[in-house]
């Protein structure tokens, strides 16, 4: 379950024709951008890096993968993962941690093994989205190692309120006991419950009880 | 305006308008005394951006305001500024701006000069409506040892972080976070340090960032602002002192689109506190430290330079004004007889190679680069040896879309915006001129990648430093010839040279081959390498030093040393009590760039008048008026009593100055080139003949085994050195500056590191000829492989010590034991 | 056994899990056979002309007819980029979700078909890192698409290359307004770019730029396919076509349903969605996501289209419907809405900036009672100052619907503030039975 590429699949290379604007590398000064023989990146990070730099016309695309692939390796955006990651994409630093902070799905601090973000948004929070957290966040107490639970904005699933994305898998409609049975099950390495799995669902209009009018 | 630009009427408030098709409304609306507010707007950051909202104006036919920063005029634009409109629009984005401003003007360093003062008071609303907690940082933090940054004032212009992207391009300082909560910061909030990071206190529209040696020294009503060149390096940068009392408090730019683009580097804006450095010299001294009166010490150095007799004394000049300079191989050639004259730290080119590169049709002037089609570095690397230069070829790059090649030895800060580089071993640079020649001329050899590069281009400006040596300099003519720049506008060449005012200093005499305005010499004197053996063999007896220190500065740390100790007797103007100071019978101080008054000339002929702009301390004389009082004594009259007729003497000796004045200088200087003297620059002999390569290539020598106790092993690799921005007094003696004084390091490749069996960070020996430097191994993946790189001019290590006039080997060694 | 209601042409045998694989796309619907057609026998124009023709708005929000955008790219030799803009981060939106996890083929289809009519040689899709799962089920069609020839080098010997990458965000709703995905897909922080250079000008990486909504670009094989007439037959004059419709919040059936626009909109909440809980009524609905200003029951006899949704003082957006019932506190609900767009503020520029986290905190005063009626009057005149001074539309995505419920429902907001102490919560207690039927 990688963000970077399906699991398995394989997704064609792009050729890497040096695009007008953005292809060249920014000229630097010393020690700005770290040399590849400094920062320690293990062989198979920087193979995944360059595959993903390998699919855009700018390598610079690949900015947000490759800190998929930081975080993924690392369980967060580490310092030392983000200055692997500009090694290989001759970047700075600076850069990727800039874009890295942007944005809510990747961390620059520390987060726990299993991640769930629990939607408190509109549609959520209507049926009961706060309460939802507030029952993960009882049920994952003082395992902050194992468990990063926090409220989200909209994810997109306001069919299934309120909801919660697990380790990016969505779940719901829950109840707020369900956040208990979820945390087991992730301790336990089983499989989460599955009757509330977004992707077994059906089209509203083809959920048994048919149309109601 | 050049010719394809169109000339458009637009209508701002009624008043009608001429302005440019394309420019910027903001712009346009200024040449109409209309002043829209700006906070993110600042064309020398590239590309407008339009995210303050601040500028908002109305514009007939367009529903929504616009952001006069970023549309560009068009012909017949009916723009409105002052409407209720627009007015509810600025007075809207002032309030949005202060609702998380924290209002602690008092006790604010921007109190006073700051925009966001200026503009909520004439475009803002008046009140506060906002009773609401404001968002809260840790206040105020070090963004670097020289820059402190309130994020709680920052207002989100994000301008510094444009600078870092689109400026100095070193990608440095970012905005982190999204929204509301984001913030301007480094990575892992290490500290930004990056050589042109100050300019960033220049370009904060508010308090959010100022500098550490500014802050809380005084307010705006109890300064005055000075103009002045600053003289640190070959750039000369435009600069403006914030003095009070008398001493300056802070430097800040003064654009001149023609020199410095309105940037500055760090050296430059915060080298100003070793104007009072206690290393200074401040009044006359005796051999021993003595302090002497004025008049004693003149005559002294007058007695004993006379003593030295005819055509034994020789003069070096380094850090001199053009009046200055000009007085000294006066002084020398009329007063003492003796033609030994030199400006330079180590051989240079004859006169006919320099009298051929001077002329107006060859020389590129600054702002060329800005819209050349290529750029070729050669053997310079801008960053280290005028810094400013290095931000105009990267802006021309990406603003321009010019193309980039790069020819050194060591690799540059610019590589990396290259299409093609090339790397010739130490002392090969003719050898490289030549074959970028013969490439241009479509032979196929190592220079033809950057051959193909020049050759698709028109406009080809040539940044050469001074060190490529005298081969390589009469090759440039080859490879103007080659590349069509006498007959091409926009063409040209522009020196990096060694010395800040190198061109003045030539054009005003001081060379052994050609006097002042480069005329010709009846016999020519000794440059500065025969000067060095001449003191060693006896032959010279005599020494005058202006502005030079050959022991830090100058090859062959020991040479040197042996020939300041045989000198008989040695008259120094120094800045500070150097090593070099310390051997002169007579020492004189000397003024810097914020106390001298005279003319510079820039590497692209532009002479710019530095002027007094603090007290001199102690008591320190103007330079011109020392070196006439000591012509005076040798019983040589100069006439030159004030800093006008120095200027004029000066102009009246070098022919094609001859028309400049006083006026024509003003505050942003003037190129004689551009002025009616300009034909009567010397005319040049042509372009000396192609050299076979091995006629070219230098001579390797040395002995690579040091003669150190644990040297076993040793393996030997071709030196290189370069001189870091970073190295010398300016940093020693500044204390904000100190933590940037670089320490030894031996830069080698990766592959020299696995078969010396070296790691970064090990601590090494590098030996030659029995003198030895420390250092610390730096693994770089640009360094060719058979290289190794060592900084000159620092306190500790200095590899200076290691040359001896040409390209050496040295043996390195491994310190068993590695000092704690 | 779609109910009788909807018309699925998009979603048409969505039902079945096989249509997500290019053999079951291609049996069950006839799949690629456009695409074939396309490439084999058409020239660009033509495509371009039908798409003109056939009226097809974006489903994206702004409601831009897509034929006539991708006729904006200019001409010539220069790389030209499709960007499928499947961020989908809209509080109220999940129906480009059900579309891409159900049917990929289809959008890799329209995306292949419209990258003819622009003359775009690379293709992307920017699809939210949330929709982690949906990608994987992109992931896996692209690979399909590669590996079938119809995405690649000289697609069927047409002697036309387009490659197609799929680019997961790592969330941030503005990557959805189209320059932010740009820079994003730059590999940059997600900020939005001036206008102009419009994007079919000047896009990603400098070159012209085709920018459409997954819905959209999902339409374009059957347009291409059955011709513009065709499509016409469905939906009303100015709305052309049918349109997946998210509902969801106080109603029993929230889910996507494809229907004919122009369908009055108490048929969708009611009909299709079921209506609110027994005993309960709509209070206030968003017509088109969190961003469009809330409409109340008198306009639930509009026909949900475009233009009505337009002249009744709202959009149609990207056609998400969110319905509160009358136990929703409107005061709460407008906090809800300003905290998201404050969350999501790219802080590029003022207005948008300050202008969120302001509102923010007035409301929270509100809710809270530390507020005063004239605070009503400050969080009105803030909307108003954020309204046409920000770099994109994300402040006025706030502005509007916060100041549509401030002056809809002021006396509410009165009374919060009088009875100091609400629950901040205030939600719904939802029964276990309305939580879906999967349960
Ligand atoms: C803040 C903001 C968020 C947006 N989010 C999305 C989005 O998630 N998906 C989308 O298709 N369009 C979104 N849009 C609209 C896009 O900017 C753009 O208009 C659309 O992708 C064009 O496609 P279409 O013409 O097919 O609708 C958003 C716009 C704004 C201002
Ligand atoms: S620190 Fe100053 S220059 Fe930088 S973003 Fe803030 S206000 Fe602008
Ligand atoms: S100056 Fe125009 S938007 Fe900032």
């Amino acid at each position: 379950m990688s963000p970077v590429d399906g699991p398995g699949i394989f997704n064609p290379n792009l050729p890497v024709d040096r695009a007008v604007t953005e292809g060249r590398v920014p000229p630097r000064a010393e020690e700005q951008i770290p040399e590849l023989h400094e920062v320690g990146c293990p062989e198979e990070l920087r193979e995944r890096i360059e595959t993903l730099m390998s699919r855009y016309p700018d390598r610079k695309s690949a900015s947000i993968p490759a800190l998929w692939a930081v975080q993924e390796r690392y369980g967060w955006c580490t310092p030392e993962g983000i200055r692997q990651a500009a090694a290989v994409m001759r970047v700075t630093p600076a850069y990727l941690e800039s874009v890295a902070s942007f944005y809510d799905l990747l961390h620059t601090d520390p987060v726990g093994t299993h991640r769930i973000e629990v939607c408190t948004n509109i549609s959520c929070w209507m049926r009961g989205g706060d309460e939802l957290l507030d029952a993960f966040k009882t049920a994952a107490e003082g395992q902050d190692a194992e468990f990063f639970v926090t409220g989200f904005e909209c994810l997109g699933a306001c069919d299934i309120a309120p909801m919660a994305s697990i380790d990016q898998r969505y779940y719901g409609p829950l109840e707020a006991a369900e956040a208990q049975t979820a945390i087991d099950q992730l301790k336990a390495g089983e499989e989460v419950l599955p009757a509330k799995d977004l992707l077994k669902r059906p089209l509203a209009a083809d959920l048994p009880g048919g149309s109601n009018g | 305006m050049s010719p394809e630009q169109r000339s458009v009427t637009i209508t701002v408030d009624g008043r009608e308008i001429e302005a440019v098709e394309g420019e910027m409304l903001h712009d346009a609306a200024r040449k109409g005394d209309v002043e829209i507010p700006v906070f993110c707007y600042e064309p020398k950051l590239g590309d407008p951006v339009g995210a303050c909202r601040m500028c908002l104006v109305e514009i007939e036919g367009i529903p929504k305001l616009q952001t006069s920063c970023s549309t560009p005029v068009r012909d017949g634009m009916v723009v409105h500024t002052r409407t209720e409109q627009v007015k509810h629009a600025q007075s809207a984005v002032v309030e949005f701006l202060l609702v998380n401003h924290p209002l602690d003007c008092p006790v604010c360093d921007k109190g006073g000069e700051c925009p966001l003062q200026d503009i909520t008071q004439g475009w803002g609303p008046g009140q506060s409506r906002v009773i609401d907690e404001k968002r809260h940082f840790q206040k105020p933090i070090e963004l670097s040892p020289l820059v402190a940054i309130d994020r709680e004032r920052c207002i989100l212009c994000y301008r510094c972080v444009r600078f870092s992207q689109e400026v100095s391009e070193d990608a440095q300082l970012q905005l982190l976070e999204r929204g509301d909560r984001t913030f301007v910061g480094t990575f892992d909030d290490r500290p930004y340090v990056g050589p042109f990071h100050g300019n960033i206190t220049d370009i904060c529209p508010v308090g959010a960032l100022t500098s550490y040696t500014y802050r809380f020294r005084a307010r705006p009503w109890d300064i005055e602002q000075a103009g002045s060149v600053c003289t640190l390096c070959p750039s000369q940068c435009n600069v403006s002192f914030t003095v009070r009392d008398e001493k300056v408090k802070r430097v800040l730019a003064r654009d001149n689109h023609d020199v410095d683009d309105g940037w500055l580097c760090d050296k430059g804006r915060y080298g100003f506190e070793m104007f009072s450095a206690e290393e200074r010299v401040t009044e006359p001294r005796f051999k021993g430290g003595t302090k002497v009166e004025w008049e004693k010490a003149i005559a002294r150095a007058a007695e004993g330079l006379r003593k030295a007799g005819a055509g034994k004394v020789a003069a070096l000049v380094g850090d001199a004004s053009n009046e200055e300079a000009f007085l000294v191989q006066k002084l020398l050639r009329e007063a003492l007889g003796s033609a030994h004259v030199d400006s330079r730290r180590a051989g240079g080119p004859g006169r006919d190679t320099i009298v051929a590169l001077s002329q107006p049709n060859l020389t590129a002037k600054v702002r060329e680069i800005d819209d050349a089609d290529a750029i070729l570095v050669l053997g310079t690397d801008p960053l280290h040896s005028s810094p400013i230069l290095d931000l105009r070829v990267r802006k021309a790059i990406r603003r321009n879309g010019a193309r980039l090649v790069v020819a050194t030895e060591r690799p540059t800060a610019l590589d990396g915006g290259a299409e093609a580089i090339a790397r010739y071993a130490p002392g090969d640079a003719a050898v490289f001129v030549d074959e970028l020649v013969k490439a241009l001329r479509g032979e196929e050899n190592v220079a033809t990648p950057l051959a193909e590069t020049l050759k698709e281009a028109e406009k080809v400006v040539v940044l050469w430093g001074e060190r490529i040596g005298d081969f390589a300099q009469s090759g440039l003519l080859n490879l103007a010839g080659a590349l069509k720049i006498a007959e091409t506008g926009g063409a040209g060449l522009l020196e990096v040279p060694d010395f800040s005012n190198a061109r003045g200093l030539r054009e005003a005499g001081c060379l052994p081959d050609a006097g002042p305005g480069l005329s010709e010499v009846a016999v020519p004197g000794k440059g500065t390498e025969e000067i060095r053996a001449g003191l060693e063999s006896g032959e010279i007896e005599g020494l005058v030093l202006v502005g030079v220190d050959p022991l830090r500065d100058f090859p062959d740390t020991a040479a040197w040393d042996n020939a300041l100790n045989a000198a008989k007797f040695v008259v120094a103007f120094s800045t500070f009590a150097t090593a070099t100071a310390a051997k002169a019978d007579v020492l004189f101080p000397l003024e810097t760039h914020a106390e001298k008054d005279g003319t510079v000339t820039h590497a692209d002929g532009r002479l710019q008048r530095v002027r007094p702009s603090a007290g001199r301390p102690g008591d320190i004389r103007p330079g011109y008026l020392v070196l006439s009082e000591l012509a005076e004594a040798l019983g040589l009259e100069t006439g030159i009593w004030s800093r006008p007729s120095a200027f004029e003497a000066l102009t009246a000796a070098v022919p094609f100055y001859g028309s400049i004045s006083d006026s024509d200088i003003g505050g942003k200087g003037i190129r004689w080139q551009e002025t009616a003297g300009a034909e009567r620059v010397p005319a040049s002999a042509g372009a000396s003949g192609e050299g076979s390569p091995d006629a070219l290539r230098a001579g390797v020598s040395g002995d690579p085994s040091p003669k150190s106790p644990n040297g076993t092993g040793a393996t030997s690799l071709l030196l290189g050195t370069y001189r870091d921005l970073w190295a010398g007094p300016i940093t020693e003696l500044n204390p904000p500056l100190k933590f940037l004084a670089p320490q030894q390091r031996l830069e080698i490749s990766e592959a020299d590191a696995e078969g010396l069996g070296l790691v970064a960070g090990d601590k090494v020996r590098i030996g030659q000829n029995g003198s030895s430097v420390e250092a610390s191994v730096v693994v770089k993946e640009r360094v060719p492989a058979g290289i190794c790189f060592l900084a000159e001019g620092i306190a500790e290590g200095n590899a200076n010590s290691l040359l001896n006039g040409g390209p050496v080997r040295v043996g390195i060694t491994k310190l068993s034991e590695v000092p704690a | 056994m779609a109910d009788p209601r909807e018309t699925r042409i998009l979603l048409d045998k969505a039902e079945d899990p096989a249509l997500a694989t290019l053999e079951g796309y291609k049996r069950l619907v006839g799949g690629y056979a456009t695409l074939e057609q396309a490439y084999r026998s058409m020239e660009q124009d033509e495509v371009l002309k039908e798409l003109e023709d056939s009226g097809l708005r974006g489903r994206g929000g702004a409601g831009f007819s897509m034929g006539k955008k991708a006729s904006f790219l200019p001409r010539g030799e220069m790389a030209k980029y499709l960007c499928c803009n499947a961020d989908e981060s809209e509080p109220g939106a999940f129906k480009d979700r059900e579309l891409m996890q159900r049917n990929p083929h289809q959008l890799i289809e329209g995306i292949a078909i419209a990258a003819l009519a622009a003359d775009a040689g690379h293709a992307f899709i920017f699809i939210r890192g949330e929709y982690d799962a949906q990608a994987d089920v992109l992931d896996r069609a692209v690979a399909e698409a590669y590996e079938a020839g119809y995405l690649g080098k000289d697609i069927l010997g047409s002697h036309r290359d387009l490659e197609l990458v799929v680019h997961r965000g790592a969330g941030a709703y503005i990557c959805g307004e189209e320059t932010a995905l740009l820079d994003a897909l730059e590999g940059k922080r997600g900020n939005p770019r001036l206008k102009p250079p419009f994007p079919a000008v000047q896009g990603l990486y400098g070159g012209p730029t085709l920018i459409n909504n997954v819905e959209t670009l999902s339409n374009v094989p059957r347009i291409v396919a059955n011709g513009a007439d065709w499509f016409k037959g469905f939906g009303t004059e100015q709305s052309p076509g049918t349109k997946v419709v998210s509902i969801s919040g106080g109603v029993r059936r929230p889910g996507n349903f494809e229907v004919e626009l122009g369908m009055p909109l108490r048929e969708l909440i009611y009909g299709l969605a079921g209506g609110p809980e027994p005993g309960h009524e709509v209070k206030a609905f968003y017509p088109g996501g969190s961003s469009s200003p809330v409409l109340t029951p008198a306009e639930l006899d509009l026909p949900y289209s475009f233009e009505a949704m337009a002249e009744a003082g709202s959009m149609l957006g990207s056609g998400s419907i969110i319905v509160a019932d009358d136990r929703v506190s409107i005061p709460h609900m407008a906090l809800r809405t300003a905290r998201f767009y404050h969350h999501e503020s790219c802080g590029k520029c003022t207005p948008c900036r300050e202008g969120t986290n302001w509102t923010v905190k007035m409301l929270e005063r509100v809710v809270r009672g530390e507020a005063t009626p004239m605070d009503l009057d400050i969080i009105s005149s803030v909307q108003q100052n954020i309204m046409g001074h920000c770099l994109c539309v994300l402040g006025d995505s706030m502005a509007m619907p916060v100041s549509a419920m401030v002056n809809k429902f002021r006396p509410e907001f009165e009374e919060v503030i009088a009875n100091a102490g609400l629950d901040p919560h205030a939600v719904v207690d939802a029964p276990p039975e309305l939580l879906g039927a999967s349960t």
